[in-house]
């Protein structure tokens, strides 16, 4: 019991309950399963794009283009749809398609990391410009809305297993894989043991150009998996709809406890992250606050968090090395 | 003869121009050249002060959010009445005041930069929307308006003048002060900087508090240029930023770094984006340019330094 208090995901998960337990009180309809399935529909793109990142996260890099990327991808699903025939083999045949082509610049991102060795930031500054200036050229910064979306897709969107959303199960998946490949395979197991200790790592035999090319290039794929989740949740592709989101996703997988220097981080602590985050933008409209005064709050609490965060890490720190010395 | 990493920026920035100045129909114009002149010193002002910051090896994502609020501090100064001189101070107060919050957290709690001033950009973002709420703030006198728009001595821009004043201060600060010093070895070896006697913390406080400043001299030239100021003024500048530190010879792990070559990274950005404009291209395409310099610059540097390690070897086994 003591060793599971002492978790980080259970202190988020805490936070998260003393807010729920806040709005509960302030609005009636926060409680209620709807406002919940709405709020979590709402952040599947965040949560898969969250879940990538922390692999990333954990092999202390980090991607600040999968925002642009995953526009890329939703905006290339947005032109194939005029050539998609309308049936659900389409549907299938865009979850091959999405995710090729999010590996596609993930691999460049992973390449240039790995093999050229250039710094992670500045390799995904350089593509997130690249990418984001191909697209802004193409689209001419142009809405494309469902009008020209086959029907198979819009059928495919709004459909709701047992009365859950699609999208909803979508990240699940991916959610429920991630943990897998971390958990109980080679490549996963070497991810974490390159963020732990990237030295020890590589004299074990661990290949460290193999490990850092598939985190960027998983990331490619969720990112392609979490364009399809955008716009079928938007039902449209908007070429300026995600500016910005990469540094939501990195404050997602920080708040959700992964360690900015590599080395700690879980896919369901970041899925905390995620439901904090929405939780507090959810609970904010519920409260009825200025909208211009929420990210004052998401803020503070942005900055309250990692700073409780590395103090409690410095106490638990300063712990281990009187042990060392009575010892 | 050897090169050093920024002059060879240098006549990079050097040839970009000539070869813009042979292809680009008017890009040697008086007017293109002075226009050229007002546009830099507002991006070279917090380019600046990021690489300063990237030198201790950190990152100030909030820095554009501190130029826009301390644009919000002039704006609200001038409207309500105030002279010149007030707006300034007041428009630096309030970034010095972002700026000692950055550096407390990140200098007295240690949490990481990138942490910090990731939610501090929030942060400071929801503060200029809450003053604001969302509207720009325009109308100033017509004296303000000079600072961005005025000529010194009725051939140069003052704010040209300005920019080139404080990347001189900068440069003096860095390279021969003691201050300057213990930023660049604090950037190198955090823990040996320490246990030779410097006081990080009060080292690392300094280094936010100084692009705090810059910050507000370029919010300042920002908002008499543009005349108005709103949220997101300047917030395009902000990878833009991490990018020029960069492609300027900054390392992104801190412990180099160097005005000199910061500012012909800025150059370079303003000459592309100014040439491929005068060229009739898309303005989007321009991004595409600068990022595919950015990576190419960064490769290039990884080949030689794998060349010059070859050629190293070779001549010691010819050696032995």
């Amino acid at each position: 019991m003591k060793e599971l208090l002492k978790q980080k995901e259970i202190s988020i998960l805490a936070i998260i309950l003393l807010i729920g337990a806040v709005l509960s009180f302030v609005s009636p309809v926060f409680l209620t399963i709807g406002n919940f399935l709405d709020i979590i529909e709402g952040n599947v793109v965040l949560g898969i794009l969250a879940i990538g990142m922390t692999l990333i996260i954990i092999t202390s890099d980090i991607d600040v283009s999968v925002a642009a990327v995953t526009t890329a991808v939703a905006v290339s699903i947005g032109y194939l749809f005029t050539y998609l025939p309308d049936s659900w083999i389409s549907v299938l045949l865009l979850f091959l398609i999405a995710p090729v082509i999010g590996l596609v610049m993930g691999l460049v991102n992973g390449l240039l990391v790995s093999i050229i060795e250039i710094p992670a930031i500045v390799v995904t500054l350089g593509t997130l410009n690249i990418i984001a200036g191909i697209v802004l050229y193409i689209t001419n910064g142009n809405y494309i809305n469902s009008t020209s979306f086959p029907k198979s897709f819009m059928e495919f969107a709004n459909y709701e297993l047992l009365g859950i959303p699609i999208l909803i199960y979508l990240l699940a998946i991916v959610a429920i894989g991630t943990w897998y490949i971390l958990k109980h395979t080679l490549i996963g197991r070497s991810v974490l043991a390159i963020g732990g200790n990237t030295q020890s790592s590589v004299r074990v035999g661990i290949d460290y150009k193999k490990v850092k090319l598939f985190v960027f290039a998983y990331m490619g794929v969720l990112a392609g998996i979490a364009a399809i989740a955008q716009t079928a949740y938007t039902k449209a592709v908007d070429p300026n709809g995600m500016l910005g989101l990469e540094l939501t996703v990195i404050a997602a997988v920080v708040l959700g406890g992964a360690n900015i220097h590599g080395g700690r981080g879980s896919v369901h602590g970041t899925l905390l992250g995620v439901l904090l985050l929405a939780i507090m933008q959810n609970g904010m409209i519920l409260a009825r606050i200025d909208t211009y005064w929420q990210n004052v709050v998401t803020g503070a609490i942005i900055v309250i968090a990692v700073s409780y965060d590395h103090i409690s890490y410095k106490r638990s720190q300063d712990k281990l090395a009187k042990i060392e010395v009575e010892a | 003869m050897k090169l050093s990493k920024e002059s060879i920026l240098g006549l990079i920035a050097l040839g970009t121009f000539l070869l813009l100045a042979l292809i680009a129909p008017g890009f040697l114009s008086s007017n293109n050249i002075t226009s050229m002149m007002f546009q830099l010193p507002e991006f070279g002002l917090i380019a600046l002060a990021m690489m300063v910051v990237i030198v201790t090896g950190g990152i100030d994502l909030s820095i554009t959010y501190i130029a826009a609020l301390s644009g919000v501090g002039a704006a609200l100064m001038l409207t309500n009445g105030y002279g010149m001189l007030p707006a300034i101070i007041v428009a630096i107060l309030f970034a010095l005041a972002c700026g000692a919050f950055n550096g407390f957290v990140i200098s007295k709690i240690g949490v990481s930069p990138i942490l910090v001033t990731l939610g501090t950009m929030v942060l400071f973002e929801g503060i200029i929307l809450a003053i604001t709420k969302g509207n720009s703030i325009s109308g100033f006198s017509d004296g303000y308006s000079l600072i961005g728009n005025g000529y010194y001595l009725g051939l140069v821009p003052l704010s040209i003048v300005i920019f080139v004043l404080f990347a001189i201060i900068t440069a003096i600060l860095l390279s021969k002060t003691s201050w300057g010093r213990s930023v660049y070895m604090y950037g190198s070896n955090e823990t040996a900087t320490l246990f030779s006697g410097v006081k990080n913390s009060r080292v690392l406080m300094k280094v936010y508090l100084y692009a705090s400043l810059l910050a507000a001299i370029s919010a300042i030239i920002m908002t008499s240029r543009y005349n108005s100021v709103k949220v997101d003024l300047g917030s395009s500048y902000l990878l833009q930023s991490v990018a020029a530190a960069v492609l300027g010879g900054t390392n992104i792990h801190g412990g180099y770094g160097k005005v000199i070559g910061t500012v012909y990274a800025v150059m370079i950005f303003q000459f592309i984006r100014n040439g491929l404009n005068l060229l009739g291209f898309h303005s989007s395409l321009v991004d595409v340019v600068i990022g595919a310099i950015l990576i190419l610059v960064l490769a290039m540097n990884f080949f030689s330094d794998k060349f010059k390690k070859a050629a190293e070897t070779r001549k010691a086994e010819k050696a032995a």
